[in-house]
């Protein structure tokens, strides 16, 4: 199918978009002394990475950088490597499933009836996600609300609701599912104008059908039509003024993103929809639809194929293969490296993009953290969890490399709670609460 | 202050005046007329319109000659009744009811018409599910019940594994840790569930999933998941999902129950499909409302739809505003989503060998959505309009259905059938055809082919007749049985979704689950006397045995008694039965339970409205509203009168008992029935006085001892049967029969009686008369 321009023919003004969606930034924007937003997002990306090409050797703000992170260089100074975190999460289900179900959780999955290739079967987790607290909290204070709150995107997520596929978390047995069709993700976001703008576009030719119909029909019942008429137009001339008031206050941060069209969920476009929902989750912040959001690129045992690579074989297959196998380990480093470059992307739109409330770039204040469900992945370990920050949402210390040795991952989550003013004395199952938050991080 | 005349009352025994006959009627009516003038108009008005300062009421009712002459005879003029008596009283007499009192009269001076209109809500929701419809298979009539059940000894659809079939009328186990069937292992096995739900009535459901183990529920399409739980996580046992339903239309329902073998302990196999109806509470789905076949794809509008003018009884759409014009353009919207979704990958599977160069299937399939909601071949104007310029203006698939449904289902060409653009005479025989029996659009392929072929062969011999053929084919469908079935709510002055409160003290066990049950039973009854070869209306004052099941049969007893005991697993609790035979307590639906206690305060019976429904719904009369809000009498006051006796001592002055024989003589006939609707002979101690009577409009006095005598007379007067027969007319033309002619109502009530009473036929003749009247012009020189 050809690829033609999905939203040309639309027109939405942006500032239609945001009249019409009543933005609360609309009344903040330009005033700068706005209250700062934080946003933090969760990048997901599975099957463990190779740690000897990820983490850092030096420690400290002195670190060096990686092959896999090498995409990352720029964001150096605002980035932190936190290695020694570890999901000592036990009972039920696999280690892919504990590692994706508990990543955010910090706390154990029911029992169920989902088995994994090893140890027992599960169902969904036990707790909320950490994402999906922060969002909670945020919705609570009227300062903070926004339209949505949190926002999950997916990218080639399965059409398949099971513990492997799930990160986000709105309470125990509530999985909260990821949205990986850009348009329906669109949708979400604008269809509320594109709708509007559609029924602008046809009421034109609509009103012309009412008169020649109304040519056809006896005096007497064209005076329902007549009326019928006259509301057609009331609606048209509404809505232009509605599209007039709306272009006046026009301002960047209103923009509605272009997307390209007829993009299929198929695995060879995963670096299309990837982009698309980049620039998706970038307008949304600018809009300040949410503050806070998931990016679950593939599951917990993706299998993408990143034939654009030239690398033909599965993802999770490639990642049981032990590290002598020269082949499936470079692979593996190139795979990662991919990830890097669209949290890269990520970065880079948000360093590129000025924060309506005033204070610096959009990246200053979001903090994106890049995260597994496994350390590694032919050894299933949960050890050293790849956490990798970037951006300035959370009060941390940024552009250091830090090594914890082994401390459990709930207090990193109380950590991200602590960064973004909201500290708690325990987060998902308190055994693993023990020492709290790691003050190490922050500023 | 009004103290003339009440008319459209009567007195019992008013003979008409004989001598009356060998006057010359115009002498007689030029008398009338000016005594008329002298001394009735400065109060009633010229043409009896009434006046604002002494008789605002216009002077309109069903008020027999005779009893006009005795009425004027006797109170009129106000001021001085001796000044108008005997023959100048009738010369009155005649003139008001020739010239403007009388029905006749009213007709004469105000012939109804029909009036253009838009589609009501209800129409609208039917329209789009036909539409939606059409891509598919259309539904049938499936008189089975229960969903299909395939039990297999694995975790999953292996041919070779399945172990039983069989139809379950309910789906409610609790397997524990038991196998479900023989042959199946109990550590691991897969069910699958099948078939359709088919709700009685349009309104929001909520549909409840109880389920212990892994388990899938597509809903309404083979594709659409309606729950997901395909992990069985512990605690997550309950699911629940609102929807708004189109009574009578056959939802798909797939369920895949798994219990999956594991390391760790295994919850109990439990599985429940439950619901809760609209003013209902939640149950287990009843066997009547599952099918065991899938019926074909199927789409419920869930965008809200304002209400419609019901100032004449009916659905009428001849109002439109910014309200309404705004649920459209959700519902447009709505549906553009759906057909994106559904119907476009539907009709590309089936058109896979068609063209596909500049975008010609997706053109063909916008056509064909046009040609379908238009009723009509859509025109090369059409075309240009509705799908290709829609095309033009977006290069996104998706788009461009989402504008063309936009465009399309905002087009006067779809909200308004009436208008009919374009379309041949034989489009809008089935559009009417499609409007007057299901509220919708044709959209069967064999409908639609009779369009294409000139099938009802306009202007030449027997057409009638082959209208008549295609209006019966197409009564024999679910759409008719929804239509069919809020007309009779309807007459029966029924509200399925209200709440009847009673006092829990007196009538202990009377609950929202009692009332769930009565709906339930009523309805059967309806179907089946609707549905059976005879469809008999007289049955639904004849039968003597309910619908019944071991909750009606113990808090009803004798009326509702079952046949036999039955074991009590799950489906016969549920399960409806028909019940003994009580000739002297069950007269079809007239005093069914259900409706009894509609017309019953909390505590006590109410032979006021009793009364007031039979005049007004069951006999078709007129009555004046009372001059005065009355509160009935407080039974605390009067703690030795029965209901009756309290009735009769309210009612007993003069001004009151006018329209208050009528009412009360109809009304005490059902005083067996108490507040609940349960059979009693005595109240306060006293054998309960079910005399009473009953004046024709033909003005013959009736007399009965007993509801069985009501029911008796019900059954065979013409009154009543000519009241069916319009609320049939109204329910299902949206108009009035008067409208069509003004001896519609007669002959349709002749061809009533002559098919002896056959319900189906007489709303088929409904159809064929409005079917006629679209193609009139073309018709005319047909019937030769």
């Amino acid at each position: 199918m050809q690829r033609r321009e999905f939203l040309r023919e639309l027109g939405v003004s942006s500032a239609a978009a945001s009249f019409l969606l009543g933005l609360p930034s609309l009344l903040q924007a330009g005033t700068g002394s706005a209250m700062r937003r934080k946003r933090l997002v969760f990048v997901f990306s599975p099957n463990g990475v190779i740690p000897k090409h990820f983490w850092p050797d030096q420690t400290g703000a002195d670190y060096d950088v990686k092959r896999i992170l090498e995409p990352l260089a720029p964001f150096q100074s605002q980035m932190l490597t936190a290695k020694g975190i570890c999901n000592k999460i036990k009972g039920d289900g696999d280690g892919h499933m504990r590692g994706i179900g508990c990543l955010l959780t910090g706390i154990e999955l029911f029992p169920g009836d989902i088995q994994g290739g090893s140890d027992t079967p599960a169902g969904w987790s036990m707790g909320i996600s950490v994402d999906q607290h922060i969002k909670n909290r945020l919705q609570a204070d009227a300062a903070t609300q926004t339209r949505f709150g949190s926002l999950e995107f997916g990218v080639m997520v399965p059409d398949r609701a099971d513990t492997w596929t799930r990160m986000s978390y709105g309470g125990p047995n509530q999985p909260m599912a990821p949205i990986s069709d850009p348009y329906q993700m669109f949708d979400k976001l604008y269809g509320q104008v594109k709708n509007r703008q559609m029924l602008a576009s046809v009421l034109d030719d609509l009103a012309g059908e009412f008169k020649s119909v109304s040519r056809s029909l006896s005096s007497e019942d064209r005076k329902l039509l007549n009326l019928h008429l006259e509301l057609v137009r009331d609606v048209e001339k509404d809505l232009q003024t509605e599209f007039a008031a709306a272009t006046k206050n026009d301002t960047p941060s209103h923009a509605v993103p272009k997307l390209a069209p007829n993009i299929e969920e198929q695995n060879d476009n995963m670096p299309e929809i990837t982009k698309m929902q980049t620039e998706l989750l970038v307008n949304s912040f600018l809009a300040d639809f949410a503050r806070v959001a998931t990016f679950q690129i593939t599951n917990s045992v993706g299998q993408p194929r990143m034939r654009w690579l030239d690398i033909n074989e599965g993802h999770h297959g490639l990642s049981h293969e032990p590290d002598s196998n020269e082949d499936a380990y470079e692979k593996l480093i190139r795979i990662n490296t991919w990830y890097a470059e669209q949290v890269a992307h990520m970065a880079q739109r948000m360093r590129d993009t000025p924060d309506p409330s005033g204070h610096g770039s959009l990246l200053d204040n979001t903090t994106i953290v890049w995260t597994n469900e496994l350390g590694k992945g032919n050894s299933h370990t949960r050890n050293d969890i790849p956490f990798v920050m970037i951006g300035g949402g959370l009060d941390f210390e940024m552009g250091r490399a830090l090594d914890f040795g082994s401390v459990t991952h709930n207090r990193l989550l109380l950590s991200f709670l602590e960064g973004f003013g909201m500290p708690e004395e325990t987060f998902g199952n308190p055994d693993f609460c023990k020492g709290g938050a790691l003050s190490e991080l922050m500023a | 202050m009004s103290c003339a005349i009440v008319l459209g009352l009567s007195v019992f025994a008013a003979a008409p005046a004989a001598d009356s006959d060998d006057l010359d009627p115009e002498i007689r009516q030029e008398h009338g007329r000016q005594i008329y003038r002298a001394q009735c108009q400065r109060c009633h008005g010229a043409a009896g319109e009434g006046t604002e300062d002494f008789y605002p009421d216009p002077l309109v009712g069903d008020a027999t000659i005779g009893e006009l002459t005795d009425i004027i005879s006797e109170t009129m003029p106000e001021e001085d009744p001796e000044e108008c008596v005997a023959e100048d009283a009738e010369a009155v007499a005649h003139f008001i009811h020739e010239a403007f009192y009388s029905e006749a009269a009213q007709l004469r001076n105000q012939p109804p018409e029909v009036q253009f209109s838009r589609l009501t809500s209800s129409q609208l929701r039917q329209s789009l599910a036909d539409l939606y419809q059409h891509f598919y298979r259309e539904p049938h009539r499936d008189s089975e019940q229960g969903l299909s059940g395939a039990y297999f000894d694995s975790n999953r659809w292996k041919k070779e594994k399945l172990k039983l079939e069989r139809v379950d009328s309910v789906v409610d186990f609790d397997f524990g840790h038991q196998s479900p069937g023989e042959g199946i292992a109990k550590e691991e096995f897969y069910i699958h569930w099948t078939g359709s739900l088919q709700p009685a009535h349009t309104g929001r459901y909520e549909l409840v999933v109880e389920s212990t183990c892994s388990m899938k529920m597509r809903f309404g399409h083979d594709d659409r998941i309606l729950i997901d739980n395909h992990v069985q996580s512990e605690g997550k046992t309950e699911f629940r999902r609102t929807l708004q339903l189109i009574g009578g239309r056959q939802y798909p329902i797939f369920v895949d129950f798994t219990q999956r073998k594991r390391k760790t302990e295994q919850p109990p196999a439990k599985f429940s499909l439950r619901w809760v109806p609209p003013g209902g509470i939640e149950q287990v789905i009843p066997p009547e409302y599952l099918r065991p076949s899938t019926g074909p794809n199927t789409f419920a509008l869930q965008s809200k739809l304002p209400p419609d003018d019901r100032t004449y009884g009916y659905d009428r759409g001849t109002r439109v505003d910014r309200q309404w014009d705004e649920a459209v353009t959700s519902a447009a919207l709505e549906f553009g989503e759906v057909a994106a979704r559904e119907l476009w990958p539907q009709y590309r599977r089936t058109h896979r060998k068609d063209s596909d160069e500049n975008r010609g299937r997706l053109r063909g399939f916008l056509t064909e959505l046009a040609r379908v909601a238009f009723r009509t071949e859509p025109s090369q104007q059409v075309i240009q309009l509705y799908v290709n310029d829609q095309l033009d203006a977006a290069d996104d698939d998706q788009l461009a259905i989402a504008r063309a449904c936009l465009m399309m289902i905002k087009s006067p060409r779809f909200l308004y059938p009436a208008a009919a653009i374009d379309s041949t005479p034989d489009d809008r025989i089935s559009s009417s055809l499609a409007l007057t029996l299901y509220d919708s659009l044709p959209s069967d392929q064999w409908l639609l082919s009779y369009s294409a072929k000139s099938w009802y062969r306009i202007g030449e011999k027997g057409l009638e007749n082959r209208i008549r053929q295609a209006a019966t084919r197409m009564s024999d469908d679910p759409r008719l049985e929804a239509k069919a079935m809020e007309m009779f709510f309807e007459w029966l002055h029924v509200d399925p979704t209200a709440e009847i409160a009673k006092n829990p003290e007196t009538f202990e066990g009377f609950d929202v689950q009692l009332t769930l049950d009565l709906r339930r039973s009523l309805e059967r009854s309806l179907q089946e006397v609707f549905w059976s070869d005879e469809s008999d209306y007289r049955q639904l004052f004849r039968q003597t045995w309910n619908w019944t099941n071991p909750n009606l049969a113990h808090f009803y007893g004798d009326m509702f008694a079952l046949k036999d005991s039955k074991s009590d697993d799950a489906s016969s609790i549920v399960s409806l039965v028909p019940g003994q035979p009580a000739p002297e307590k069950v007269f079809g639906v007239l005093a069914h339970p259900l409706v009894m206690s509609h017309l019953s305060y909390y505590d006590t019976t109410s032979p006021i409205h009793r009364g007031v429904f039979l005049i007004r719904r069951v006999l078709g009369r007129t009555l004046r509203p009372p001059n005065v809000a009355f509160s009935p009498l407080n039974p605390e006051l009067h703690p030795d009168l029965t209901t009756r006796e309290r009735v009769e001592l309210q009612t007993n002055e003069a001004m009151c008992q006018v329209c208050h024989q009528k009412i009360n003589g109809l009304g005490f006939s059902l005083e067996n029935f108490d507040s609940v609707g349960r059979y009693r002979d005595v109240e306060q101690g006293k054998p309960i006085d079910a005399s009473g009577g009953y004046v024709t409009r033909a003005g013959d006095e009736v007399e009965f001892t007993s509801p069985a005598e009501l029911a008796a007379f019900l059954a065979e007067n013409e009154d009543a049967q000519r009241a069916f027969v319009e609320r049939v007319f109204e329910h299902f033309a949206k108009q009035p029969p008067a409208a069509y002619g003004p001896d519609t109502a007669d002959k349709l009530l002749e061809s009533f009686r002559e098919n002896q009473f056959h319900m189906r036929r007489l709303i088929a003749e409904v159809a064929v008369i409005v079917a006629l009247d679209a193609i009139e012009g073309e018709s005319e020189n047909a019937a030769t």
